[in-house]
């Protein structure tokens, strides 16, 4: 029993379930927050200290940012979110992605049970330089597959912004 | 048994150490306003008022403690708290010298190498902006709201144009570690300048310096306190010692901003031509080569205070399309400019 990996899977899980549970839309996004902190520190527990760092300073620091400034624009303070949460279509949206995402989950952990010794972690691993030669050189196409979808998914943010489409 | 005693003492040196020159900062804001307005400035407690400091600190501990009925309690006591836990935490990755030999042991003059070196300082500095949300949105105050949402926008936008000049340097040094960049930088190059990173990345300098105001809501960027606009922000609701975490949270920011700077752009520990290291004995070139940082770091310190009181504040969408038209493209293209050369040269 790994003691370190209990007290950080638990509090991702609860928070994420407050996360979803919450009655006000910024202690709900303060749970996501601890979702991403719980997850870099499972990522520091695996040896890959560069992730754990990109989890909270993307996710943490950028995205869930971006998340609370949309909220804080839109909402008033003292306004619940139970209208929202007891809207029934974006409940069933709700449930059939989080289906699909635990199949995904379910795909991924695949041959997980052959596993059978710890391999000990290569010599410089989760190291910035490792990075690189991965991105870099073993998945380049994979990697400029992903950031022409990005590029798609800007100029698509982009032309929708624009007053007359 | 001995490494852990050694990282203790470092942790609480440097932790004591930070907070000693906050403390004094705070005295110095005031004393340079005063210079630069030429006038006096607290002058009365101690010589040269130098026990402001202390008597400030005495008047926010002992005032009464007041939670307006109308805020959301635990988002208002969590507010600052989440913003100054990461304050005092990012100094842990930034160098304070090169290395003192005790005993035979070396000890280097920082409290944690890690390879990830300043993205550690990117991420932890991205979270004390939640201090401000919370604070802003539990006070259940229009204005404060007001300044939480500048405080978002504006760390959002800043973000990206200091890790994109972050990561010209990275370019440059081949490195995240604060300590391996530190040590590149001794000696010359081109035969005359001092191998610093000033002189290397000359754009990135300015672009890192223009965020990392911004980041740290200085002036000219003090947007989510603007007390001409919206009293003064996110902190309006507050009193007593939780106002004085909010204070003091952003002193030790610029602690730790002037520290990365030092770091990264001007040397380090090290002297332009000449390398101390060699004369001096393992523990004296130890204490000089902290007080060489320190010297450094002070002059960036007083930079703030001096911009502070020198400049007046933008207006709100002449900070947004500075960061957005402004920095960013003069970012990318640093980051155009310096992996060309490296391309040409290397």
């Amino acid at each position: 029993m790994d003691l370190y990996f209990w007290v950080f899977a638990s509090m991702s899980v609860l928070a994420g379930l407050f996360t979803i549970a919450a009655r006000d839309a910024l202690p709900s996004a303060m749970g996501l927050l601890t979702v991403f902190i719980a997850l870099a520190s499972l990522y520091l527990h695996l040896h890959a200290p560069l992730l754990a760092i990109f989890q909270v300073a993307i996710y943490a620091g950028a995205i869930l940012i971006l998340i609370v400034f949309v909220m804080m624009l839109l909402m008033a303070p003292g306004e619940r979110l139970s209208a929202i949460q007891a809207n029934v279509s974006y409940r069933g949206s709700g449930a059939l992605l989080g289906l699909c995402l635990i199949g995904l989950v379910a795909v991924g952990t695949k041959g997980v049970s052959n596993i059978v010794s710890m391999k000990g972690v290569p010599e410089g691993f989760g190291n910035p330089s490792m990075f690189g030669d991965l991105f870099f050189r073993d998945f380049l196409l994979h990697f400029e597959v992903v950031s022409v979808l990005l590029l798609v998914a800007l100029i698509g943010g982009i032309y929708l912004c624009k007053k007359k489409l | 048994m001995d490494d852990w005693l050694i990282a203790i003492i470092k942790v609480v040196c440097i932790w004591v150490w930070v907070l000693l020159i906050a403390v004094v900062m705070t005295w110095v804001e005031r004393r340079g306003a005063g210079l630069i307005q030429d006038r006096p400035g607290p002058n009365r407690a101690g010589p040269w008022g130098l026990f402001q400091p202390l008597a400030d600190g005495i008047k926010l501990f002992t005032k009464e403690e007041i939670i307006p009925t109308k805020a959301r309690k635990i988002l208002y006591i969590l507010g600052p708290l989440l913003f100054s836990l990461p304050a005092f935490s990012a100094y842990a990755v930034v160098p304070f010298g090169d290395k003192i030999i005790l005993g035979g042991k070396e000890i280097i003059l920082q409290v944690s190498d890690v390879n990830i070196g300043f993205l550690f300082i990117l991420a932890i500095g991205s979270m004390g902006v939640y201090g401000v949300i919370l604070g802003g949105w539990g006070s259940t105050n229009k204005y404060s709201i007001l300044g939480g949402l500048r405080s978002t926008a504006q760390m959002v936008s800043y973000e990206v144009p200091l890790g994109l000049a972050l990561l010209a340097i990275v370019f440059v040094y081949g490195t995240f570690s604060l300590r391996d960049i530190s040590l590149a930088q001794q000696g010359t190059f081109l035969g005359f300048l001092p191998n610093w990173g000033i002189f290397k990345q000359p754009l990135g300098f300015i672009l890192f310096i223009v965020a990392a105001y911004a980041e740290a809501n200085r002036v000219p960027f003090d947007l989510p306190e603007a007390e001409s606009e919206i009293v003064s922000g996110y902190h309006t609701e507050y009193g007593s010692m939780r106002l004085g975490l909010y204070l003091f949270g952003e002193y030790v920011n610029l602690v730790t901003i002037s520290g990365v700077i030092v770091a990264l752009y001007f040397g380090s520990w090290h002297m332009p031509y000449i390398d101390l290291g060699a004369y001096l004995g393992p523990i004296s070139w130890g204490i000089v080569s902290f007080c060489i940082f320190f010297l450094k770091v002070s002059f960036f310190l007083w930079m703030f205070v001096w911009v502070r009181w020198t400049l007046p504040r933008f207006r709100y969408d002449q900070v947004m399309g500075l960061g957005w038209r402004g920095l960013i493209p003069l970012a990318l293209f640093n980051i155009f400019i310096t992996a060309l050369f490296i391309q040409l040269t290397v």
